[in-house]
């Protein structure tokens, strides 16, 4: 049963090790699934990291909603004439 | 009349732009910092990227070879109208600093955490939304840009990688760095608002 318990569970990793890749995870950016993992693991055990990961979830929904921008008209008038004279 | 090879190839063109015209606007303005300028460098994006069109090989790969020759073009506009010395204006978006993230988190993490993740304690949306934008101005130039690309932007560590001609390990290192200086910055307003004053005074009321 350990031995199974052993295959299955991701390799400890600290608090640093998960700062140094929280953003990364946070931002779809670990392709590793066993990486993610690991991450994740250590999330659901730490207090402390997985509050600080809510908090930058919370931030990249506020920036995300915070900054996005649009073309000016201006700009797709002058992209429309443009295209037409290609 | 039957539409011909180069008909279909403007018309999928067009609407590869039409369907980018936002990011390379959003992108464009936070090279120049300048609507204006933004608005000039999209246009000479898109003049280029007609003129090469048949470099573009797989169509699906448009967003980051667009991407890819509006930083071009940026790097060349710098250099040609050497208001500002292009070493300097575009070496801002290279800086980096390797100094230790651990140092850079904030010593009050807890107690900061809890204070942002209560929202009977936050101050209104707006004026939350006020002090981050505010504090991603703050921030050096290399980590502000690689922060607004991504999570503003939207765009992937490869392709902010190819709009600030850095490797994808950089723009992973910048983000890391600039969101824990981001946090430090809005912990730092907090208190210098007294607002984290006044949370734990909320807090321990009876």
């Amino acid at each position: 049963m350990s031995e199974q318990q052993d295959a299955v569970t991701p390799e400890e990793i600290g608090c640093l090790e998960s700062i140094e890749t929280l953003y990364a995870y946070l931002d779809g950016e670990i392709r590793d699934p066993a990486d993610a993992a690991k991450i994740e693991h250590h999330l659901s055990h730490c207090r402390s990291c997985y509050s600080r990961a809510e908090l930058e979830r919370r931030l990249s929904r506020r920036l995300r909603s915070s900054g996005s921008l649009q073309a000016p008209d201006a700009l797709r008038d002058r992209l429309k004439d443009l295209m037409d004279k290609l | 009349m039957p539409t011909t090879p180069q008909d279909d190839r403007k018309a999928d063109f067009t609407a590869r732009v039409e369907a980018n015209m936002d990011a390379l606007y959003s992108v464009a303005l936070r090279l120049t910092r300048n609507s204006a300028d933004a608005q000039d460098l999209v246009a000479e994006t898109v003049s280029r990227a007609w003129v090469a069109r048949d470099q573009l090989e797989n169509r699906a790969l448009f967003r980051p070879w667009v991407f890819r020759i509006l930083r071009n073009a940026f790097v060349s506009d710098c250099r040609r109208k050497a208001v500002r010395p292009v070493e300097s204006r575009y070496q801002d978006l290279l800086a980096d600093d390797d100094g230790d993230v651990a140092s850079l988190l904030v010593e009050e993490s807890d107690e900061f955490l809890d204070w942002w993740s209560n929202p009977e304690q936050r101050v209104s949306n707006d004026h939350l939304g006020a002090q981050i934008m505010a504090a991603i101005d703050n921030l050096p130039a290399a980590f502000r840009t690689t922060v607004l690309l991504v999570n503003v932007d939207g765009l992937t560590y490869d392709e902010a990688a190819d709009v600030l001609g850095v490797p994808p390990g950089t723009v992973r290192s910048r983000m890391k760095r600039g969101r824990t200086q981001l946090q430090k910055a809005l912990w730092q307003q907090a208190q210098d608002e007294g607002l984290a004053v006044a949370a734990r005074g909320l807090g321990d009321a009876p």
